[in-house]
């Protein structure tokens, strides 16, 4: 135990340091790299714990995105507010969706809600008045120098890293958690054991959204600017859960892990070969499900995998 | 031990032309164990799913101590203090054999919500079912024998007043069966209801007060365990209706 | 025009069929929803356009050739790569014709770049007129030839041995296998099957669609949609659900703006998948 805080105090200072000490590219690098990590980490929470593979989760990230961008917009509300208002919505919006869809099984339940993500992509695109239709809306960005603008977003991405990760550490070991695991395994075993399932695939599904959608609301102020096909993009859903079979379904560090991978890997490529990009990554993609469909850390990275799962067999 | 805890009146289960279940009558008193039999594929576990929930009535009702349950939700009748094991167990992989077995106490009818206290109660119950020791093994490296008792310690550590057995003894070696026919008839000192489904005649004989036979979704008899297995109708069912003819020939 | 575009949609609704067959077939057998069943029919379109363009070869001949070639590539692909990890959880199944997916649509960027293709045939203009409605000749060699297909392919899985044993590991997997069906071998034959419907479907809509690298995802998408709408594993299920949704695309350009189009689509997914996720039809299997 020791030794895991001390590394990952450690860890914290390394990472709070290095804005301080690289380019604004490697700042923006690292925070969307963050942000995919929170993604894939909460994209985790329903899919992997819960075993309900949500195709659409974007519909949060979305949502969020265009909560903070109309509020923003339109009612020069400050972010802090707007960030909030994207979180109620959000979950709001996983509550409702959930009753209509959690009764749905494997396939259909995930593209069910990949369905009731590019309804909603629709409703945005046409709903101009409000949205700004496939113009997309801008949103008033942060004041400030390009440093402090980078380094708020990376701190800001890193926080909700940390805050997710913790919450989904805290799952491991609690009932909320256990309910969860109990869905996956057997959904009928689950019932006659008292767990009230349709219940706890809502609060599964709502924790995911909350923090999808937070993340889109973040996005949003750090972009300056949306639009539809980018933040309903189910490309983003394949990258995170690419993300999560590379790092480990239902584990806590390898969304993390994976999204780190990933996202260096992408970066790498998409600078040199672009038109190659897509096959590349469907390369990935096939590789990762045919040799690491328990995460790259169950392969072979005996001596990194430990540190991490030390933390979870206690 | 006289009132009835269980009772069923018409109940039925068709899935479209197939009567899986057919108009039961049944009732159990509180404290007894009632044994179920039956050639496979005569409704034994769709009965007990009917009661546990999983399986909705076409028709007919049941009601526990009083009130009507049939209708309900699985996880509502679990937390009124029925619990029941599958005959293809179901252990949540993932988890270690404590943590499964602690899901019992934290959403059975003491609903604990602290999950480290939960783990804590149930730790003894592993070692009623012998399987002390085992606290932080991986489901997934249990055998059958000590996944069935697994089964059993899930169901246990909700609480139960009434307990289903779907089954439990299948695949066991004749002291693992006896270690369970102990159990049950331990649990049953201890006031808890039981129906056991199960093929181990042996078994079955040496625990019921009482046995249910079920023969094509319908009761065909209904008695002690002396009066059922001189029942022609029993034997029968079993054995074949030639059979029987001899049979109650030669006691003629 | 209400009844031109009823005449339209029930005409191309047999390549709707033919579409949601193949994938059906996929996802009642092996159980994957295959995402690039879209890439199937988008390859199938391209050979189509290769054979027309370099050796004059009519798309309708050319139908033969592409599910041929498509039959052989989409069984090795099963056979030897997606056959392991055919019976897992739908995250890893629909990941991988993802993947799938992505890498046949770089692919044919690469070999046919990201111009629209698109065939011009010599009678594209000539057409039967009934009553004051046009029926133009090559949507009736459409809906012909595919008609044709799909009747080929009902008796196959009703009267062939191999047909009978993709139905058998289909409803019981356990129960084929102790039979003695070499369930690989099926795996790869439904797998293979389906995309031959695919190719054939696509060399069937390149003479009146235009082509590029990126159509595999909305194709897929309408398959979706068919097989659900009509069951999955009903012949008869997917003429109906592919006939409904070509109806509902074509009167629906007519009558309403195109914006809702789409959206209209998914709304009616969500309510089928929501209220009678059996389908129109509900049947349990073929």
């Amino acid at each position: 135990m020791k030794r895991n805080i001390f590394l990952f105090a450690l860890g914290f200072v390394v990472i709070a340091a290095v804005p301080f000490f690289v380019t604004g590219f490697w700042v923006r690098l690292i925070t969307s790299i963050f942000m995919f990590a929170v993604l894939a980490s909460a994209l985790n929470i329903i899919a992997g714990y819960t075993g309900y593979a949500a195709f659409g989760n974007m519909i949060f990230f979305g949502i969020g995105a265009y909560t903070v961008a109309v509020l923003m917009h339109k009612t020069n509300m400050p972010f802090p507010l707007a960030f909030v208002a994207a979180g109620v919505i959000a979950v709001i919006l996983a509550i409702l969706l959930g009753l209509l869809l959690l009764r749905l099984k494997g396939h259909y339940f995930a593209l069910g809600s990949l369905g009731a993500m590019e309804a909603t992509r629709q409703i945005v695109e046409i709903w101009t008045d409000l949205t700004g239709g496939g113009q997309g809306l801008s949103v008033r960005s942060l004041k400030g120098s390009p440093f402090f603008v980078n380094t708020f977003f990376y701190f800001a991405m890193f926080f909700m890293l940390i805050i997710v990760v913790f919450t989904v550490s805290r799952l491991h070991k609690n009932r909320l958690g256990y309910a969860f695991k109990a869905i996956r395994a057997d959904e009928e075993a689950a019932g006659v054991m008292g767990i009230d399932t349709t219940r706890f695939k809502i609060i599964a599904w709502s924790i995911s959204g909350l923090f999808t959608g937070l993340t889109g609301a973040l996005y949003a102020y750090w972009f300056s600017y949306i639009d539809p096909p980018t933040v309903f993009d189910v490309m983003w859903v394949v990258k995170m859960f690419v993300i999560i079979l590379i790092g480990g379904i239902g584990t806590v560090m390898g969304p993390v892990v994976g999204a780190v991978l990933l996202e260096t890997v992408s970066e790498l490529v998409w600078s040199r070969f672009i038109n190659l990009h897509l096959g590349i990554l469907g390369l990935i993609i096939i590789l990762a499900v045919l040799f690491m469909p328990k995460g790259i850390l169950s392969v072979k990275w005996k001596g990194i995998a430990s540190l991490w799962t030390k933390k979870e067999r206690n | 031990m006289s009132d009835v805890i269980l009772q069923g009146t018409g109940v039925s289960k068709s899935y479209g032309a197939l009567k899986a279940v057919s108009d039961i009558d049944f009732s159990v008193k509180k404290g007894e164990i009632l044994g179920i039999i039956g050639p496979n594929g005569a409704g034994k576990t769709t009965f007990l799913s009917l009661i546990s929930g999983t399986v909705p009535l076409t028709k007919g009702e049941i009601f526990f101590k009083g009130e009507k349950i049939s209708g309900l939700k699985p996880f509502r009748i679990a937390e009124r203090g029925i619990s029941r094991t599958f005959q293809i167990v179901k252990p949540f992989p993932g988890m270690s054999v404590l943590e499964n077995v602690s899901i019992g106490a934290l959403f059975g009818k003491d609903k604990i919500h602290d999950a480290k206290e939960a783990r804590e109660k149930t730790r003894s119950i592993l070692a009623k079912v012998h399987l002390e020791g085992k606290d932080d093994h991986r489901v997934e490296n249990l055998n059958i024998s000590e996944r069935k008792r697994l089964e059993v310690a899930r169901a246990l550590a909700m609480d139960p007043e009434l307990i289903l057995l779907d089954e439990v003894m299948a695949g066991l070696n004749t002291s693992e069966v006896d270690s369970i026919m102990e159990l049950i008839l331990d649990l049953n000192k201890q006031g808890r209801t039981i129906l056991v489904i199960e093929h181990v005649m042996k078994a079955i004989m040496g625990v019921s007060h009482r046995v249910m036979v079920l023969h094509h979704g319908e009761k065909i008899a209904e008695g002690s365990p002396e009066e059922i297995t001189s029942d022609e109708r029993v034997i029968s069912a079993y054995l074949g209706e030639r059979f029987a003819k001899m049979r109650g020939n030669k006691n003629a | 025009m209400i009844l031109q575009a009823i005449i339209n949609g029930v005409l191309f609704g047999s390549v709707y069929a033919m579409i949601g067959i193949g994938f059906s077939l996929v996802w009642g057998v092996l159980n994957i929803v295959n995402l690039a069943h879209g890439s199937f029919i988008m390859i199938g379109a391209y050979l189509s356009f290769t054979l027309f363009s370099v050796f004059h070869v009519d798309p309708f001949l050319s139908i033969p050739i592409v599910m041929a070639v498509l039959f052989v590539v989409a069984y090795g692909i099963q056979r030897y790569v997606f056959n392991r990890v055919v019976r897992g959880p739908s995250l890893i199944t629909l990941t991988f014709s993802f993947g799938l997916q992505i890498l046949i649509a770089n692919a044919c960027l690469l070999l046919w770049s990201a111009d629209y293709r698109s065939i011009k045939l010599p009678y594209s203009a000539s057409g039967i007129e009934i009553g004051g409605l046009v029926i133009p000749q090559v949507r009736f060699g459409i809906f012909g030839v595919a008609i044709l297909i799909t009747v080929l392919f009902y008796l196959f899985m009703k009267k062939t041995r191999t047909g009978r044993a993709i139905n058998a590991t289909a409803l019981n997997y356990e129960g084929a296998k102790t039979v003695g069906v070499d369930v690989d071998k099926i795996y790869a034959m439904t797998f293979a099957v389906s995309a031959a419907l695919a190719g054939a479907a696509g060399a069937l809509i390149s003479p009146i669609m235009s082509i590029n690298p990126f159509i595999g995802g909305s194709l897929v998408g309408k398959a979706f949609v068919i097989a659900i709408l009509g069951g999955l594993g009903s012949t008869v299920g997917a003429l109906v659900g592919g006939i409904t949704l070509s109806l509902v695309e074509t009167v629906g350009t007519v009558i309403l703006p195109s914006s809702v189009q789409d959206l209209l689509g998914f709304v009616v997914l969500i309510l089928v998948l929501v209220l009678r996720p059996q389908g129109l039809l509900g049947k349990r299997f073929y």
